[in-house]
């Protein structure tokens, strides 16, 4: 006899729905509750202070932005390439990419106007992630390659190339034999607006192109229509391989710009840490945004939150790093689970028999 | 002892998955030494219901008895145990092991059993009930009726005494089907318990003794089949009484030729040849029907046609433009309008995530000006579908995959004849659908011959070719064995050129595969 | 998209009635003292890392019992070398009330340049760097090479195979002054002796640290020691039966059977009596170079691994550095491609020329 089956969930009443996802939650606090009470941390202290360190002021609101910026580019990049069902898992290459062909820019082109030089750095951000997922979106058309190894694969050259140029070729000669690329010429540096990096108002235009781009754009239309049957694509006479192909460059070419606006927003140089596990961050936070463009503003910012928070309490409550990082992870063990509760049914015959006999 | 053993009596089973009941206080009883056929459209429950007697699934409630005795599955090894044997529609056979193999496998007594003793034992339930499959043929080499074979010595070797048939008849050809009911009217004689499904009346007609009859998951009733007319069945099955002719006006004439294939040479995915020189015409204003084996064709032929599929070497003209070696895109952009309606509807014609508005959108979209996509056209088109098909829907931005089968088929065509399309091909337009939607669809067909359109039908059942088609061409292991007009044949000669007019051949068509 | 509000919504809302909870205990201990200064300090690796991050720690501890209840100390381990990472922390601490920023390690700087220009009420000091301003913002280090010359001599008169091993963070200015200033004390005492360096890239790694040792033990030397942050060079001669000297705090309890002594920082020398001045509003901005004269460095404690007659030359010395009187860098000195740096008669002993160097002595042999 089977002790348990699982079977994918038809149609789930949305009561049913928040119910599941309430419980979530909850579990998530209950149990980061009592890890951090193990610990001998008072949970009743801790999460209050994860919300009110990510929300409470606006120092701390402008610090939980600031790591939304980036998750929100990357993660729009990460939903176009998902949306097509293609597995881009290189984001973090691509950002690095991305960051290193602004910066040759920044540190090579002298003279321009500031909105001139950043323009310029965000086009050369943007071909050059661009390029770092064309490479295995070509070879996934054309050969049909599996990309989720190869797009993984190209994570590890960017990240040895960027060391590579940080430590060798590209390092400053006055940062007297530090591994350090120079510091960007303030035409080179983003300004900023309410006390954040403009790189926010970036987020914002690119989760509005976006979403346009793939509800209202034949391209878009194309992307999705590819994403879930590439039979159907190639009945309604669709060039897949191009689609894959273009799709994969604005994929790239997105996490390339958020590579351009960590470099000189706020690096303002390059920096092989400056991705910061973004671009595997993102593949989470596009995912539970159910590849919506408009769904993944706020996913970030929750997510952002969860960071800044788990940032915050380690500083105002002295939790070591490895606690706020358990923290983190267990919520977002749960949070993720039940999105597998949402999709399948899961059966304990042996369970049920035995909740009817006892009734 | 006048009254015969009931072997399965099930009483007052429901069963639902979430909030729809498929199965509300269901009565079967089924007698040893009857064949019972379980009819009714798709979504009756028929499934459901046999499934709980496998041990697939348990009842909600209601209780189900096995000669007499009440009887709990919790897995269809309880039901196996007990002498229950399932035939599913999708075999469950292993490619690579031989007959012998396949009926040992899944048994706890494993492979190191004599096998001379094995090969013994088959061949007595074989010679018992006139099954004939050599146990050390490997499956890969057999045709879909051996393989069907196989299946039930597997039950019957398992000590099966109740046999349930889930629509067995399906893919077999008209000589399959005879050896067939020869099989299952032996078993009866056994003393065996036969259910089968299906809902081919002639052929409940013609091998069972009882019918019970299901819809919308409660028993509409049991009847003798010699005491019960084919309309009444209807009735009972659909609920209402329905026309069941297929009118089929001459075609017009003179025939004027429309789509011309000539020597067309394909090769399929695995390096073998799937089509060898087929030549044919289809002219506007007629229904040229397509009759094979499962797998002779049929999908190449389709495919080829509407430009996905490269041909190895041959023509096809359009109106007199060869279009051998044009993409889908090319075609449209050509200006040419063909409607192709694919065997797998949500896998190739329609994308089932998608609503209505956006299904149309994928045949529009690329003769649209401009980067951005205009939906306000294809909702008023796909109001006007709706309306015009009858497709039950809550609106027009409902995903098509959570319509019924009859209605994604109604999307799936109403989109394709909504182009006025010149040559129509259609993949077996009308499988898994009930009575009601398959007779609406040879309408449509009709109204498409009759405004001057060449219709391609692949079909699966003779009948319904012969009644329909003003030709029928018959394909036989990627050759065109002979177009006949289906007045001037029966069903068994048309049977036989399907399988290269030896009752046995089919299973060539597995090798050349 | 709606889903998620409603996940956010019940997040916030569970999340809120905790707050409601908790909302009569205090948040942290940061605020326990109203009148307390609030300093907060970033390490660049654990604080247990039985080296760098420790030495540096057990100053801020020397702090916090300097000044009992009239400081509060917040520290943020494993902070990167990079600007996010700094001001993400920095900002976290004087949001919770830091008016003290002090950053540990040479990449830190760029981001606290930063911090000082947008917060100009916080005083932000940052160990090893370069950058300062005359306001809020200044910096400190030690002449870390009058202990590290010291070692040398220990290291020169304890090798048998004349061959001492160095594992080295990055070839930058502060390791290459540390590297020369211990081969030049093994050089006095003992002229035979030659050096290899392995640089490991990374300022510290207790895999690499360990790799790098093991390669250099395979290459005949006898004696090891590092500039990198943990103690795994230390461990690993114990096992292979040599000797190590250590680097930042005495490890003598980690690796008794090979520790010799170790360069130590004694930063409480320089952090209480500078947080004294800052909260008593009178620091101005500085480039503090502590000396062993002025107690901020110095030798750990020599152990009976070293011989009697080392520890009185170790002495020796020492009085004679603490007094001014015994310049390291002494001409004539060719870097390992025979340049000449330091010309015969003359010596190096500017703080500015000192941390100019880009070379390693001839006799040095590096493999980056």
């Amino acid at each position: 006899m089977n002790w348990i089956s699982i079977s994918k969930r038809e149609d789930l009443p949305k009561n049913r729905e928040g119910v599941i996802r309430a419980a979530a939650v909850v579990l998530s606090i209950v149990c980061a509750g009592i890890v951090i009470w193990i610990l001998g941390y008072n949970p009743i202290q801790v999460f209050p202070s994860m919300v009110t360190g990510a929300l409470g002021s606006e120092i701390r609101l402008q610090q939980t932005i600031l790591k939304a910026i980036p998750l929100i580019v990357t993660s729009l990049g990460i939903l176009v390439a998902f949306k097509m069902k293609f597995w881009n898992i290189g984001g973090e290459g691509q950002i690095l990419m991305g960051a290193l062909a602004a910066s040759y820019i920044a540190l090579n082109v002298d003279g321009l106007p500031k909105p001139v030089m950043l323009l310029l750095m965000a086009i050369a951000a943007m071909v050059a992630g661009g390029i770092w997922a064309f490479i295995p979106a070509f070879f996934k058309a054309k050969m049909g390659v599996n990309e989720t190894i190869f797009t993984l694969m190209l994570n590890y050259i960017a990240i040895k190339y960027v060391t590579y140029l940080q430590y060798g070729p590209w390092k400053a000669p006055e940062s007297k034999g530090f591994p350090k690329v120079a510091n960007f010429e303030q035409n080179a540096i983003m300004p900023e607006l309410f006390g954040i990096h403009i790189g926010w108002i970036i987020a914002l235009v690119c989760v509005v192109v976006v979403y346009i781009f793939i509800n209202h754009t034949k391209k878009g239309f194309e992307i999705t229509v590819v994403g879930e049957s590439r039979e159907t694509a190639r009945y309604a006479g669709m060039n897949i391989s191009s689609i894959i192909i273009i799709a994969m460059l604005i994929s790239g070419g997105l996490c390339g710009l958020t590579g351009m606006i960590q470099a000189s927003a706020v690096e303002k140089t390059l920096s092989v840490n400056l991705s910061a596990g973004y671009g595997f961050t993102a593949i989470i936070t596009a995912w539970l945004s159910r590849l919506s463009a408009i769904a993944v503003l706020f996913v970030c910012i929750a997510f952002a939150i969860l960071l800044q928070g788990g940032t915050y309490i380690q500083i105002s409550m002295q939790i070591p790093a490895s606690v706020a990082d358990m923290i983190q992870g267990i919520i977002l063990f749960f949070v993720l689970g039940s999105e597998f509760f949402l999709q399948y049914r899961v059966n304990l015959p042996l369970w049920n028999q035995k909740v009817k006999e006892v009734a | 002892m006048g009254q015969p053993l009931k072997a399965i009596e099930m009483k007052g089973i429901s069963k639902a998955f979430g909030s729809v009941k498929a199965n509300e206080d269901v009565e079967l009883t089924v007698y040893n030494g009857e064949v019972h056929a379980l009819l009714g459209e798709n979504g009756a429950g028929k499934s459901t219901l046999v499934n709980m007697l496998s041990g697939i699934y348990h009842q909600d409630s209601g209780t189900v008895r096995v000669n007499g005795n009440e009887v709990r599955f919790s897995s269809p090894k309880d039901s196996i145990a007990i002498g229950i044997g399932m035939i599913h529609q999708h075999f469950k056979l292993v490619d690579v092991l031989t007959a012998k193999e396949n009926i040992l496998l899944g048994r706890s007594s494993g492979l190191f059993r004599n096998s001379k003793q094995l090969t013994k034992e088959i061949r007595a339930i074989s010679d018992r009930y006139g099954l004939d499959v050599d146990p050390d043929k490997k499956v890969y080499n057999m045709s879909v009726g051996e393989k069907q074979t196989l299946e039930i010595i597997k039950v019957l070797y398992r000590g099966a005494r109740i046999l349930i048939l889930d629509e067995p008849t399906a893919v077999l050809t008209p000589q399959e089907i005879k050896r067939l009911f020869r099989i299952i009217r032996n078993m009866k004689e056994q003393g065996c318990a036969v259910v089968i499904i299906t809902h081919k009346l002639n052929e409940v007609m013609e091998i069972s003794d009882r019918i019970t009859v299901l819809r919308r998951g409660r028993t509409i009733g049991t009847v003798d089949t010699d005491k019960v007319q084919v309309g009444s069945l209807i009735e009972m099955m659909v609920g209402k009484k329905v026309d069941l002719a297929i009118r089929k006006e001459p075609p017009a004439q003179p025939m004027r030729p429309l789509l011309e294939v000539d020597n067309l040479h394909v090769v399929g995915h695995d390096r073998k040849s799937a089509l060898a020189d087929i030549s044919f015409t289809l002219h506007e204003g007629e229904i040229l029907g397509v009759a094979g084996v499962a797998g002779s064709g049929q999908k190449e032929i389709c495919e080829t046609i509407a430009g996905l599929t490269k041909a190895e070497k041959g023509r096809i003209f359009f109106d007199g433009d060869n279009i051998i070696g044009k993409t889908p895109r090319e075609i449209i952009r050509l200006g040419i309008r063909m409607g192709f309606i694919p065997e797998d509807r949500l896998g190739m014609g329609l994308v089932g995530s998608m609503d209505i508005v956006h299904n149309l959108i994928l045949k529009d979209y690329q003769n649209q000006p401009g980067i951005f996509l205009k939906r306000g056209p294809c909702a008023e088109k796909a109001t006007a579908i709706v309306r015009r098909l009858d497709i039950n829907t809550p609106n027009i931005y409902y995903p098509v995959k959570k319509l019924s089968g009859g209605n994604i088929q109604k999307v799936l065509l109403g989109r394709e004849i909504d182009s006025d399309p010149r040559v129509l091909i259609t993949a077996y337009p009308v499988r898994g659908l009930d009575i009601g939607a398959s007779y609406k669809i040879y309408d449509l067909l009709n109204e498409q011959k009759s405004r001057g359109a060449g219709v391609l039908f692949i079909g699966e059942d003779l009948d319904v070719l012969m009644d329909l088609c003003d030709r029928i061409m018959v394909f036989c292991v990627g050759r065109v064995s002979g177009i006949v007009d289906p007045s001037k044949v029966t069903k068994e000669e048309i049977g036989l050129m399907m399988t290269g007019g030896k009752e046995d051949a089919a299973h060539e068509l597995d090798q050349h595969q | 998209m709606k889903k998620m509000l409603a996940i956010l919504l019940v997040l916030a809302l569970a999340m809120g009635a905790l707050v409601g909870c908790g909302g009569g205990e205090t948040n942290g201990n940061g605020e326990e003292t109203p009148e307390a200064t609030t300093i907060g300090f970033l390490y660049i690796g654990p604080i247990t890392d039985g080296g760098y991050n420790q030495a540096q720690h057990e100053g801020t501890m020397a702090v916090k019992d300097h000044f009992g209840d009239a400081v509060n100390i917040l520290y943020a381990e494993n902070v990167a070398e990079d600007i996010q990472a700094v001001k993400t922390n920095a900002i976290n601490m004087i949001d919770n009330g830091a008016s003290i920023v002090i950053a540990t390690s040479f990449g830190h700087m760029d981001g606290m340049e930063e911090l000082a220009n947008e917060y100009p009420d916080v005083t932000f000091l940052h160990f090893s760097g370069y950058k300062m301003n005359d306001t809020n913002f200044g910096n400190y280090f030690g002449a870390m090479e009058e202990p590290r010359f010291l070692s040398g001599i220990v290291a020169g008169m304890t090798t048998e195979t004349n061959k001492l091993g160095y594992i080295a963070a990055y070839p930058y200015t502060e390791v290459l002054i540390g590297i020369n200033s211990f081969y030049l004390g093994a050089k006095s005492v003992n002229p035979d002796v030659t050096m290899n360096v392995v640089y490991i890239n990374s300022w510290g790694d207790a895999a690499l640290e360990q790799a790098a040792a093991e390669s250099l033990l395979a290459q005949g030397c006898d004696v090891l020691t590092q500039h990198a942050d943990t103690s795994a060079a230390q461990t690993t001669a114990e096992t292979a039966g040599k000797w190590a000297i250590g680097y930042n705090i005495d490890n003598s309890a980690v690796a008794p059977g090979s520790f010799l002594t170790a360069p130590v920082w004694h930063h409480d020398a320089y952090l209480v009596p500078v947080v004294e001045r800052i909260i008593a509003g009178e620091y101005t901005p500085e480039s503090y170079y502590g000396t062993m004269a002025d107690g901020y460095i110095g030798l750990a404690p020599m152990t009976d691994l070293v011989s009697a007659e080392a520890k009185a030359k170790v002495e020796e010395v020492q009085a004679q550095i603490m007094a001014g009187t015994y310049p390291i860098f002494v001409g004539p000195l060719n870097d390992n491609t025979g340049k000449e740096v330091v010309p015969a008669g003359s010596a190096m002993t500017e703080r500015g020329d000192i941390w100019s160097m880009d070379y390693v002595l001839e006799g040095i042999t590096a493999i980056q």
